[in-house]
């Protein structure tokens, strides 16, 4: 009797794990595979990054707040405020020298090197890139300041550099965190490395002070007009 | 009678025990797997809502630059105006329009090869940048990746399948260069033999390039706030 008991109770659990299992099987539809934590590392990134902007954005209206109110107060305080402004987007412009830590990046053919493989306006070209990348300010190649309009371009065994001709060594000075710069070029199988095998010789060196010249030639602005309201 | 009974209660009692198990069972193994999803989701919604706060950031700087312009006029202060908008546009902080030309660059659609590097034909943030460097060496006065104004400072990487612009602009393909120049001769570099179309082509990437009479570059929107950069003046004070 007691042994009949028990085989029932066996029996009808297994039924209903069966059951069980199965509407679940047949009731939800199959989930995606779990993420790679990849994506999770990706956002994290972004979201460093959105936060790092946020707070730079937060600090330029406290500034801008302040600049209005001053420029409220009357004919001198409202020059005062506006001379500000103005030399402060002269920086970002690249229109004003300016001093301050960062690095010092040297590329330079290898001696008795193969021409394919002498420095080209890419390698400058990316140097500069992930220089920007790691939040470098200020950027020149051999005493030129690079500007929105700047460009980088081969010419022959001369790279141009704002429409005026540059010749190895490339010093490229930059002005930035100097961890920061120096790390974005160094990381393993990143630039230092692609161009060293290459046959580049490329020297970084961190820098507690650099100056740079602000941009020498005249403003391009021959066919574009400000757009008043409405970006 | 009674042990009809007693079996019908064991018969209930033991599907729902077993129900209550494999549900259990269930839940558990969920636990696990969703942990990766739940904190995937988690970030992706802190992105979202970081990106909304910045772009309420950005829309709040514009929106006091227009303030000061205004306080401006009423001071009278019509020639540092002037000379503030010339400043600006050189910046990248005005959105300009003028005659120009607007480039679309799509992955190449060619089947490949089996045993080809795929790699080699996607569009990459290299790709990119000697487009816009040589539209800049063209003379392009003013440039923008799919909307996103570029300027001194202005980097173009891949991460993943987006290219991002600006810290924190991250850009879906295809993408259109827009530029503000001479469009004949804008359009003359890029199409130039062994030119960076030429290249581009080879590898199958899809190059489209448009003449237009008035494009609009939008203006920079980000923080503009230099950390490390003091200006230099040349007396040597500072």
């Amino acid at each position: 009797m007691q042994t009949r008991y028990l085989s029932i109770a066996v029996v009808t659990v297994i039924l209903g794990l069966l059951v069980g299992l199965q509407v679940k099987l047949l009731g939800v539809p199959e989930e995606p595979p779990p993420p790679p934590s990849a994506r999770a590392e990706t956002l994290t990134k972004e979201l460093k990054e959105l936060t790092w902007e946020k707070e730079a954005l937060w600090e330029e209206i406290q500034d801008l707040e302040k600049t209005v109110q001053s420029a409220r107060q009357g004919i001198e305080q409202a020059e005062t405020a506006l001379r500000a402004e103005i030399e402060k987007h002269m920086m970002l412009a690249g229109l004003t020298g300016v001093i301050g830590p960062g690095v010092e990046v040297t590329l330079e053919n290898t001696p008795g090197g193969d021409f394919l493989f002498a420095v080209r306006d890419e390698d400058l070209l990316r140097v500069v890139n992930e220089l920007r990348a790691a939040g470098a300010e200020a950027i020149a190649i051999n005493e030129r300041r690079l500007v929105g309009s700047s460009e980088i371009r081969q010419a022959g065994p001369f790279i141009n550099v704002n429409l005026e001709r540059t010749s190895p060594p490339y010093r490229i000075q930059a002005i930035g965190n100097p961890d920061d710069l120096a790390r974005a070029l160094e990381l393993p199988g990143g630039l230092v490395d692609t161009a060293r095998y290459v046959g580049i010789e490329i020297n970084i060196e961190a820098k507690e002070e650099l100056v740079l010249p602000g941009y020498q030639g005249r403003p391009r602005l021959d066919f574009a007009r400000p757009l008043r309201e409405g970006v | 009678m009674t042990k009809n009974r007693i079996h019908w209660a064991l018969i209930v009692v033991g599907l729902v025990l077993g129900l209550m198990l494999s549900t259990q069972f269930r839940v558990q193994q969920e636990k696990v797997y969703s942990s990766t999803v739940k904190r995937v989701q988690q970030l992706a919604q802190e992105v979202e809502s970081a990106k909304v706060e910045r772009d309420a950031l950005r829309a709040r700087v514009q929106e006091l630059r227009t303030e000061l312009d205004r306080a401006a006029d009423e001071a009278r202060q019509g020639k540092l105006r002037t000379e503030l908008d010339n400043i600006r546009m050189q910046a990248g902080l005005l959105s300009v329009k003028g005659p120009g030309i607007e480039v679309v660059l799509k992955d190449s659609n060619a089947p490949s090869q089996p045993g080809d590097n795929p790699n080699l034909y996607v569009l990459h943030d290299e790709d990119l940048l000697k487009v816009v460097n040589e539209l800049r060496a063209a003379g392009a006065e003013a440039l923008a990746i799919n909307g996103e104004r570029l300027v001194a400072t202005s980097e173009i990487r891949c991460i993943g399948p987006a290219v991002v612009v600006n810290t924190t602009k991250r850009l879906a393909p295809p993408y259109t260069i827009t530029a503000v120049g001479d469009p004949d001769t804008l359009i003359a570099a890029l199409e130039m033999r062994d030119g960076v179309i030429a290249t581009l082509k080879f590898w199958g990437i899809q190059v489209t390039v448009r003449r237009v009479p008035e494009v609009v570059v939008p203006a920079y929107t980000g923080p503009t706030t230099f950390h490390y950069a003091r200006p230099f003046l040349e007396e040597g004070g500072n």
